[in-house]
């Protein structure tokens, strides 16, 4: 197992573009070229090792056995893992935009906080955030028609708006809240929501979405059946009529 | 500058792949000349290509990209010291348009239709279109003063009318989109056949379109009428364009060209009744336009993949949005148009899709005289321009066709003749279709050749015509086409090998037609009460400033001499 740390050497002001930090990328690159992978700084074109202190083992590993540990405020730093395959990714901090978007396999885990569009477009593996995360989380990027294909993304607190919005696949479990239309035109996978939300569901077409607190419900919803889950009752509905919908949302009957 | 050895096409010139020597001098082509040498030994050489229907600039390009941030992501290229960055791909910026042409081996792209109250808009867009000359289309077909001007049958008034609207707008010919459907779906409806009067209007589109053509000709403009017909996509509305095209048999051309040019005829060429029997009536089309010679078409051949969809027809791009259910922006233009636009992805599997593509494949192959059918993918409607390469390399070989048919719905080969169809084209014909048959057609002298006084718009592509057969090694063809060695534009080297090296301005085209000054005169009356009564905006800032067009190139025209024309 390979293991390379990285320290922020300052606090960003601009934000910074750093694609290259990915296990995917750093496994076949030994430290000293990982040191000179290009990032970007606003428009500054920089060196990694101009902004982050890289530390680690030096022997190349396979993606499967690269760990990359991210220790301080990654809050400014942009598209961390984007497309990685395989790997672990742990974040001691928050971390900035966009991170794990097209990610295709691996462990992301993130400490602290995950700012908007975490894992839009992702394909497989798994993102644990543990504490709140932004946005659009696992969604399409803007315009574009299909969001999160697969994979895992766990929120231990609670999500902003348009959670999972355009999703065809794949599972988003948030603990807490989430803020407006979380699953708006989905297409397919789950989402579970710990506590409330409001209009989930808008233009859904295909997939399920569970909520156990209370749910503010689009008009457009037909009641079904009640259901129990693992000893919750749950009040199920088929929609969204607006679009012929046949997804499936179910609302705790005990909190409404 | 002098180019090398190149194996020439210039069929305007008789010239089909001979060993000739260049030369440049001030932007033009010249006997002889001094300077920088281009080494083309044994290379294909032709003059810049010229694409005479393309959505490049306007309303509604700029629509189609504020619809579409997904297409923005497909083509991100970033600034280098001669290029600012471009993106997209169905709808690029403007800078990569001119960028893209110019890998081509394009140096002039004319954009297709804008109203005159969108046109200055669409002049800021072409104007930061770097590298290629343009010019653009102004939409009369569904125009209020048009429309009023038929039903008096005052053709002298509508002759002041668009040679006015030309000015205004600083377009370059007249363009009809739908006739009378723009303004019929401004009250919810559409116009069926051409015989069919538009609602409130009391014109029929038959009236619209014979009249245009009519002071088209009488005003000797240097293109003719460039028409979209009714009930464009539907299935069976080859009937439509046949009945259509009769109407400018006895109409005498001003100059030497066709009377009407028919835009992406491929999606005029549908029969059956509905989508399930959809088929291919490309053949009755070839014929026609093998029988006569007053018409000319480019085909607007669709590809496989992603394009956006835009026109001024309106109601078809309602229908369009209802049937993909996909996103869609429709816009009214006061008194002259409407427009929509619809992003789609054409798809090999889907039976209307496949057919689609082999009609546009059916009118290029059927139709025996290149200089009658041109080629484009009606850019982005089809598909994006970048794709030409694909379109040439189909033409010329029946076996890259037949893999193609075989990769697609059955159908494709059962419902048109594509399979029967042995042709493959040559270099020659392909020059033709690219080069000097859209230059002929738009009128444009000094453009689409390689003579002696010709703008020295060149384009030099890796590829030996005497050794290459583009019937087995199309992939190389493709290749080739799709970046060319030398791109020359005005005598400026402006591509070399995919890289910009230089983006020179280009220059843009727009018409100044003269008529009598009373004629001018009542049709101002008319424009002052629509403008009183309905216009958003006034007349006295209606028309497009020079300052818009900082460099154009003007042509004269007009029944009268230039000394008449009014202020």
């Amino acid at each position: 197992m390979r293991t390379i740390t990285l320290r922020p050497l300052r606090a960003f002001e601009v934000s910074v573009e750093a694609e290259t930090i990915s296990p995917s990328r750093f496994a076949s690159l030994t430290l000293g070229q990982i040191r000179t992978q290009e990032v970007f700084m606003g428009n500054w074109k920089m060196k990694l090792a101009d902004l982050f202190k890289v530390e680690g083992d030096e022997p190349l590993a396979t993606p499967e056995e690269t760990t990359i540990v991210l220790e301080g405020d990654f809050s400014k730093v942009k598209r961390i893992g984007e497309g990685m395959g395989a790997g672990t990714l742990e974040v001691r901090g928050n971390v900035g935009m966009r991170a794990g978007s097209g990610m295709k396999g691996g462990l992301m885990m993130i400490r602290g906080n995950a700012d908007d569009w975490l894992g839009r477009e992702m394909s497989g593996g798994k993102i644990v955030v543990e504490e709140n995360a932004g946005n659009y989380i696992g969604s399409g990027y803007r315009g574009e028609k299909y969001g999160m294909r697969g994979g895992e993304i766990e929120i231990g607190g609670s999500a902003g708006a348009y959670l999972g919005e355009h999703m065809c696949a794949g599972t988003i479990r948030v603990k807490g809240d989430t803020g407006d239309f979380p699953g708006a035109v989905n297409q397919g996978g789950t989402i579970f929501i710990g506590g409330d939300t409001y209009l989930p569901g808008a233009e859904m077409t295909k997939g399920s979405i569970m909520v156990r607190g209370k749910a503010t419900m689009l008009p457009s919803y037909q009641k079904a059946e009640v259901v129990t889950l693992e000893g919750i009752q749950y009040q199920k509905y088929v929609g969204d009529l607006v679009e012929n919908g046949k997804g499936e949302l179910y609302v705790a009957t005990n909190s409404a | 500058m002098i180019i090398r050895g190149g194996i020439v096409y210039d069929p305007a010139n008789g010239i089909f792949g001979e060993e000739i020597d260049l030369c440049i001098d001030r932007g033009r082509i010249v006997e002889d000349a001094k300077g920088e040498e281009i080494d083309a030994h044994d290379l294909l050489v032709m003059a810049g290509g010229v694409d005479a229907h393309s959505h490049i600039a306007g309303a509604k390009v700029n629509a189609g990209r504020i619809m579409r941030p997904d297409d923005a992501r497909l083509g991100m290229e970033q600034a280098t010291a001669v290029c600012r960055p471009s993106t997209g791909y169905t709808v690029p910026n403007c800078y990569a348009i001119g960028y893209r042409y110019a890998h081509l081996g394009y140096t002039t792209a004319f954009e297709a239709a804008t109203p005159i109250l969108e046109s200055r808009h669409t002049h800021e867009e072409l104007e930061e279109i770097p590298i290629i000359d343009k010019g653009a289309l102004t939409l009369f077909g569904s125009n209020w003063e048009v429309m009023q001007c038929v039903r008096e049958n005052d053709l002298k008034k509508l002759a002041a009318y668009v040679a006015w609207g030309l000015r205004a707008s600083k377009g370059y010919g007249v363009k009809i989109v739908n006739p009378g459907g723009g303004e019929a779906w401004g009250f919810g409806a559409n116009v069926k056949g051409i015989y069919d009067p538009v609602p409130n209007f009391d014109v029929t589109p038959a009236e619209i379109m014979k009249s245009l053509a009519q002071v088209n000709e009488s005003l000797r403009l240097p293109h003719s009428i460039h028409v979209h017909f009714n009930n464009l996509g539907k299935p069976g509305n080859y009937t439509t364009a046949i009945e259509s095209l009769d109407l400018f048999k006895d109409i005498k051309p001003s100059r030497m060209r066709q009377v009407v040019h028919v835009a992406h005829m491929q999606f005029s060429a549908y029969g059956g009744t509905s989508w399930k029997d959809f088929k291919s009536e490309a053949p009755a089309i070839a014929d026609y336009f093998n029988k006569n010679h007053f018409c000319t078409m480019d085909i607007g051949q669709i590809l496989f993949g992603s394009a956006t969809t835009m026109t001024a027809d309106a109601p078809l791009e309602y229908g369009n949005a209802h049937l993909l259910h996909t996103k869609w922006s429709n816009h009214d233009i006061e008194l002259e148009e409407s427009s929509g636009v619809v992003p789609l992805v054409y798809l090999r599997k889907n039976p209307v899709n496949a057919i689609q593509w082999a009609i546009g494949m059916e009118l290029a192959l059927l139709t025996k005289d290149p200089w009658n059918v041109i080629l484009t993918t009606d850019h982005p409607n089809g598909s994006p321009f970048v794709n030409y390469p694909e379109v040439v390399s189909l033409l010329m070989s029946k076996v890259k066709r037949q893999e193609e048919l075989s990769n697609i719905h059955e159908l494709a080969s059962k419902r048109t003749t594509l399979t029967g169809i042995e042709r493959e084209m040559d270099w020659c014909d392909i020059a033709i279709m690219t080069r000097a048959a859209p230059a002929k057609i738009l009128g444009l002298e000094d453009k689409g050749h390689l003579g002696v006084g010709a703008d020295a718009d060149v384009a030099v592509y890796d590829l030996r015509p005497e050794e290459v057969d583009p019937s087995t090694q199309h992939d190389l063809v493709k290749k080739a086409l799709a970046v060319a060695k030398y791109t020359i534009k005005g005598g400026v080297l402006a591509s070399r090998d995919g890289e910009i090296m230089a983006a020179p301005v280009g220059r843009t085209f727009w018409v100044d037609a003269s008529v009598a000054k009373e004629d001018e005169e009542r049709m101002m009356e008319d424009l002052k009460e629509k403008f009183d009564r309905y216009y958003s905006i006034k007349l006295s800032n209606y028309m497009v400033q020079d300052a818009y067009v900082p460099n154009p190139v003007v042509i004269k025209a007009g029944a009268l001499p230039v000394e008449e024309v009014a202020p």
